[in-house]
């Protein structure tokens, strides 16, 4: 019995056991230092970042598109339209851009998913200070104009977080003078945004129950929202609201009812149990009807659906809730009973047309959806994505047609896991009228399985293998008025960063492969292109400084690669932010 | 494995007697309690086949196991601070515990020795801001540190490749969240369970 001999080795094992602590002599050094920050640059070099942030309140964030010069919220208005009327930078002109400067923060020692941590955040610039988030706890405050920094602070992230995809994060708010973001294991964290110390600190997730956070929270009035992630875990998705000067919780909203509650006929047993319906991308709002706007994930498990007949509400949908008590005022699933993991989380851009107050949605499930963001009522879905086999949805009632679901043996169908788009935003021209959104073509070939649920652990019910060959990526510019597709730019894989629209005339993307590129916003003509070394799944923005105009994007490749560009596990990695501006 | 009955094997008996009496005040003993052992499986077995090899520097491979300086559990102080030492001996780039438990989320005070010809540092986890504390030769250091969720972290040596060649530890946070975080929902069931 070889482990006996291990252990009753002649008395080596005796001697062995000794040089461990519990046993052990000692001896005593003198202690010379005590422990200090990293580097000695957070000590001596870092400086208070000016106080530009005490200002910013929620009534300014709705006044946002009248200071272009910062980039106030996560869509950089509430509308969501991640439209900008700078146009220093035009279609004119963008050849000239060059890099002004980047800001590069690495990986040091071992963190959590240290394959697919990537840099997804949006920076929030308030008056020439940037404040951006990264991966494993990171925010920095950055000077907007140079890129040196003021400040860091890390919320240290244990290795074992439960994160369904990447160790990402998407941003950061600010309001009061303070810095609010959530960290991956689920803290809602104020910083003072002067020094980057905490001022208040709440947890809002459970991480033994698989939940976490990834997403920017959204100021609203006196609160900060923010949403849960970890639908593949089968939890409870909820939307929490934090009053902002103090850090008390004012509510929260489960996605998904009790037994008794409204919705809760859809469900059938304990399936409310582990039903998910999870929160992950930023909400928007309208401050004149009072309603915040925010998309629901998928339901658990997430290819098993005979584990959950019903609906399903309300998972994979458009929620209008009033943001004072998290009241839901309407909803519209998007995808009832998905059994294709087609998140309904994707953003709602809010806008209007004809008088009316519309909204627009695309949806994983590869169709746009513009509804009456006062009722919810349908106004048109068209099909955006370029081979969608799942189902089809009619134009005007919505009604659902399902053709292919996932089976024991494997059923191909089209789109694949991620979705015709992943959670990269569309944009909103008020110039053009059009809304250009990041597409995914690919198909993936889904499975089920029955699957007994255990808290912590993931919760699928199956599986999904997304296709390697065949891939592509396009930028669409698609008129809301009718659904019809204006152009559309064709890109070697799948487009997974956000679009940004610019009263320039300019649409600029980012490619999974690290070109960053500015379209023409009317014919979608490639007019400029950097290429920036890593593969781009964020949000480029734009804002000034001094009267000059930055265009900034992250690029850091990572995240659920397996699920939207499986043909690029693997590529290269990176974390730089990289800010252009004309010479 | 083949898992024979110590009665069987007066030799290993009396040598286990002998080793417990030995390491009576030592947590280590545990190890060697017949009821353990059985509940040893293959998988663990081949690892505590393997340690003599590669529990010494440059023997089986280049480097040695981590973490491999044993555990220790933080001792909570009257004013609710954790506190634990770690000792870092000669030619064994290792900490000594190499994993340190923590009852519950909270500030954790660690007090290094280095008795070690070579000049290390400590990189700690920590939120606000990951902390450094230099070790030169035959010198301690002190750190307070603040971890405040369930979960395991990493500390280990920046210098060199000290951290690859064993000087890497675990910080685990036993605990759970605070009830007001926690899903509504009834208990679950959880793996292994
Ligand atoms: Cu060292």
């Amino acid at each position: 019995m070889k482990s006996m001999k291990l252990l009753m080795p002649n008395g080596a094992l005796v001697a062995a056991l000794c040089t461990v602590t519990a046993c052990a002599h000692q001896p005593q050094s003198p202690v010379t230092e005590q422990g200090r920050a990293f580097t000695a640059r957070d000590a001596a070099e870092t400086h208070a970042a000016p106080d530009v942030a005490s200002g910013v309140t929620a009534d300014r964030i709705a006044r946002a598109r009248g200071e272009p010069q910062n980039w106030l919220t996560y869509y950089g208005t509430y509308d969501g339209q991640r439209y900008s009327t700078l146009d220093q930078v035009s279609a004119g002109n963008v050849k000239s851009l060059k890099l002004a400067w980047q800001f590069q923060a690495g990986v040091i020692g071992l963190i959590a998913s240290p394959a697919t941590f990537a840099f997804e955040a949006t920076p929030i610039v308030v008056d020439g200070v940037m404040y951006v988030s990264g991966w494993d706890g990171y925010v920095w405050a950055l000077d907007a104009a140079t890129g040196k920094m003021f400040w860091r602070y890390r919320h240290a992230i244990p290795l074992d977080v439960p994160l369904c995809c990447g160790n990402v994060n998407r941003g950061v708010a600010v309001a009061s003078g303070k810095v609010i973001y959530a960290t991956q294991n689920g803290h809602v964290v104020a910083l003072d945004a002067r020094s980057g110390t905490p001022v208040w600190d709440q947890v809002f997730v459970d991480v033994r129950a698989g939940e976490s956070a990834t997403m920017a929270p959204l100021v609203v009035k006196n609160m900060v929202l923010v949403g849960s992630s970890g639908g593949e875990y089968g939890v409870r998705g909820h939307i929490d609201a934090f009053d902002i000067a103090t850090g008390r919780r004012v509510w929260r909203r489960y996605n998904v009812p009790k037994p008794g509650e409204q919705g809760s006929e859809t469900w059938t047993g304990n399936a409310w149990q582990w039903a998910g319906g999870t929160a992950w991308i930023t909400g928007s709002y309208d401050p004149e009807l009072n309603l915040v706007y925010w998309g629901t994930g998928n339901p658990g498990p997430d290819f098993d659906g005979d584990a959950r007949p019903g609906a399903n509400l309300y998972t994979n949908s458009i929620i209008a809730f009033n943001p004072d008590d998290g009241a839901l005022k309407w909803y519209y699933q998007t995808t009832p009973h998905d059994v294709w993991d087609y998140d309904g989380v994707n953003e709602n851009i809010l806008f209007d047309q004809g008088g009316r107050k519309l909204l627009a949605h695309f949806d994983r499930n590869g169709y746009l959806f513009v509804l009456d963001r006062a009722n919810g009522q349908l106004v048109r879905a068209s099909k955006f994505g370029n081979r969608v086999t799942w189902g089809d949805i009619d134009p005007t009632s919505g009604k659902v047609t399902v053709r292919l679901t996932p089976s024991a043996q494997g059923t191909e169908i089209c789109p694949g896991p991620a979705g015709a788009k992943e959670w990269p935003h569309a944009s909103y021209n008020q110039q053009t009228g059009l809304l250009y959104t990041p597409v995914m073509d690919l198909c993936g070939t889904f499975t089920t399985s029955r699957q007994d649920f255990r808290e912590g652990m993931p919760y699928w019910g199956g599986g999904a293998a997304a296709s390697k060959e065949g891939n592509r990526g396009y930028v669409k510019a698609i008129d809301p008025a009718t659904g019809r597709e204006a152009w559309s730019h064709e890109f070697p894989h799948p487009v997974v960063a956000s679009t940004l629209s610019t009263a320039g005339g300019l649409v600029f993307i980012g490619e999974s492969t690290g070109e960053f590129d500015a379209l023409d916003a009317k014919s979608g003509e490639l007019l400029w292109s950097m290429q920036t070394g890593s593969g781009i799944h964020s949000s480029p923005i734009t804002y000034s400084v001094n009267g000059k105009q930055y265009v900034s994007v992250a690029s850091g490749w990572g995240g659920w690669m397996k699920g939207f560009a499986p043909e690029l596990y693997g590529e290269t990695r990176g974390s730089a932010l990289m800010v252009f501006a004309l010479p | 494995m083949h898992r024979s009955s110590p009665s069987r094997h007066p030799t290993l008996l009396a040598g286990l007697a002998l080793s417990m009496i030995a390491l009576a005040s030592c947590d280590y003993v545990r190890l060697l309690r017949p009821s353990v052992l059985k509940q040893l499986n293959p998988r663990v077995v081949r690892l505590v086949d393997e340690l003599p090899a590669v529990d010494q520097q440059n023997e089986a491979i280049v480097g040695r196991l981590f973490p491999h300086g044993g555990l220790a559990h933080a001792e909570v102080g009257k004013d609710g601070v954790m506190r634990s030492r770690i000792h870092v001996p000669p030619n064994q780039f290792l900490w000594e515990p190499s994993v340190i438990v923590m009852p519950h989320g909270g500030d954790l005070e660690l007090e290094f020795q280095n008795e070690d010809h070579n000049f290390h540092m400590a990189f700690l986890p920590s939120t606000g801001a990951r902390q450094v504390v230099e070790l030169p030769m035959h010198h301690g250091g002190r750190a307070r540190i603040h971890l405040d969720q369930p979960g395991l972290y990493w500390f280990g040596c920046p210098v060199a490749n000290h951290a690859g060649r064993g000087m890497l530890g675990l910080v685990m946070v036993k605990g759970d969240v605070p009830a007001d975080a926690k899903l509504d929902r009834p208990k679950q069931r959880r793996p292994g369970h």
